[in-house]
């Protein structure tokens, strides 16, 4: 386990990395900007509408219908990979326990193609 | 400084507890008991990942590969039913869910 | 070895931290935002623990989509947040003291575990050395062999999730006119064009 550990030390080093560079280039401006506020410097630049405003509104629903398709494809995906990765040892048995699992999903996605669900009206 | 099976039983086991107090303390948010539940799952499954770690037994990480789909199912449905019932009363209120009260 | 023992404390203590920020979090959004850093920490003990399938798979399918439907709906709804608030300190003794009883509970009990030496020695399915088969190609030999059933049933759960979130949330808007690509198409000049004769000093009835 030691070795696994070891190999992904570099993406440690990537993100320690990152985070320098992250972390400077937003305290950098507070301490080297040139600053000299007024009023409608400070003011928030909008054009045609109120620049304070709440954030939270009703959007469509949709957004959040093809999101759950998305998280419903994306664990599929994940079952795929290894799958993938033993294909070679699997044989058939393993191809054919695939297979089936693709045509339940598949049964769905048909199901939401007739249903118009990923229409967009 | 040797990490043993114990620590991470005792993250989970942090971790479980405050999922559970999240479902407590936020009686009228199911938002957040939502996120409540994602959190005791996790705790789960890091159990199930320590085990299986420790007694080098690899079943535990299949299941723990399993638990994670149901739990990421259980989210879609729950908050499905959460965007239905907001459209249906405008409201997402706990105490407003009563009318199935007999 | 201490350099894993390090991490772990990290990994954990920004685990819990966020667990409890989420919570404890004012604004839902904030509770999503603190959700996606426990699991990415949560992702990074898996690693530790030389699940690395897992992890990434937590980080890909959690982060990536959970957290974001999460924070979809959050968005979605236009909700009162503070006033759903109300009652959150009457809530709070009554939790702590089952949270802290759960949590003793779950203590001695970690702590006066003991495990069975025939359970180390016959265990079903060994991890195989990483040098040999990496935890991907292990995981993969086992599941869609050996745990055919399990696999399936994952499915099935992901087909009723589909359909009962389609059935839940999906509502046609009446009166919409949609385009039909192969109506369009398979118009010709004999359906699409009427040729009528005019009678001079009449017009079209």
């Amino acid at each position: 386990m030691e070795a696994l550990l070891e190999s992904y030390l570099p993406l440690v080093v990537f993100i320690g990395v990152a985070l320098v560079i992250g972390l400077a280039l937003l305290i950098a401006p507070f301490i080297v900007a040139y600053k000299n506020p007024d009023p409608e410097k400070l003011s928030a630049y909008e054009c045609g509408f109120a620049p304070f405003d709440d954030a939270r509104m009703k959007f469509d629903i949709r957004f959040y219908l093809v999101a759950i398709l998305f998280i419903i494809f994306d664990l599929e995906v994940a079952f795929l990979f290894p799958w993938a990765v033993s294909f070679g040892d699997l044989g058939w048995f393993g191809f054919w326990s695939m297979m089936i699992f693709l045509g339940v999903l598949t049964i769905g996605f048909v199901y939401e193609w007739k249903k118009g669900a990923l229409e967009w009206d | 400084m040797t990490i043993g099976l114990g620590h991470y039983l005792s993250v989970a086991a942090v971790l479980f507890t405050i999922g559970v107090f999240g479902i407590f303390i936020n009686r009228k948010n199911v938002i957040v008991m939502l996120m409540s539940v994602e959190l005791i799952l996790l705790a789960v499954n890091l159990n199930l990942v320590a085990f299986s770690s420790f007694l080098n037994d690899l079943v535990g990480q299949v299941f723990a590969l399993l638990v994670l789909t149901v739990a990421a199912a259980e989210a879609a449905i729950g908050l499905a039913i959460l965007v239905a019932f907001f459209r249906n009363r405008g409201s997402i209120a706990v105490e407003d869910i009563n009318a199935m009260k007999g | 070895m201490t350099l894993t023992g390090l991490f772990f404390y990290l990994f954990s203590a920004v685990l819990v931290a966020s667990g409890l920020m989420v919570i404890a979090a004012r604004q839902p959004v904030h509770s999503v935002l603190f959700l996606i850093l426990g699991f990415v920490n949560a992702a990074g003990l898996f690693m530790l623990l030389g699940a690395e399938f897992l992890a990434l798979i937590l980080v890909v399918v959690y982060v990536g989509a959970v957290a974001v439907l999460f924070l979809f709906v959050v968005m979605m709804l236009d909700i009162d947040f503070a006033e759903l608030r109300q009652g959150f300190l009457n809530y709070l003794p009554v939790g702590a003291l089952v949270g802290v009883v759960i949590l003793v509970e779950l203590l001695v009990v970690v702590g006066g575990r003991a495990i069975a030496p025939e359970v180390v020695e016959s265990v079903p399915v060994p991890i195989p050395d990483h040098d040999d088969v990496s935890n991907t190609e292990a995981i993969g030999q086992l599941l869609y062999t050996r745990y055919l059933f399990y696999f399936q049933a994952a499915g099935l759960i992901l087909l009723v999730a589909m359909v009962g979130a389609i059935v839940l949330t999906l509502r046609h808007k009446e009166g919409v006119k949609r385009q039909s690509a192969a109506v369009q198409i398979a118009r010709n000049p004999a359906t699409a064009i009427e040729v009528r004769k005019v009678e001079p000093g009449k017009g079209l009835s």
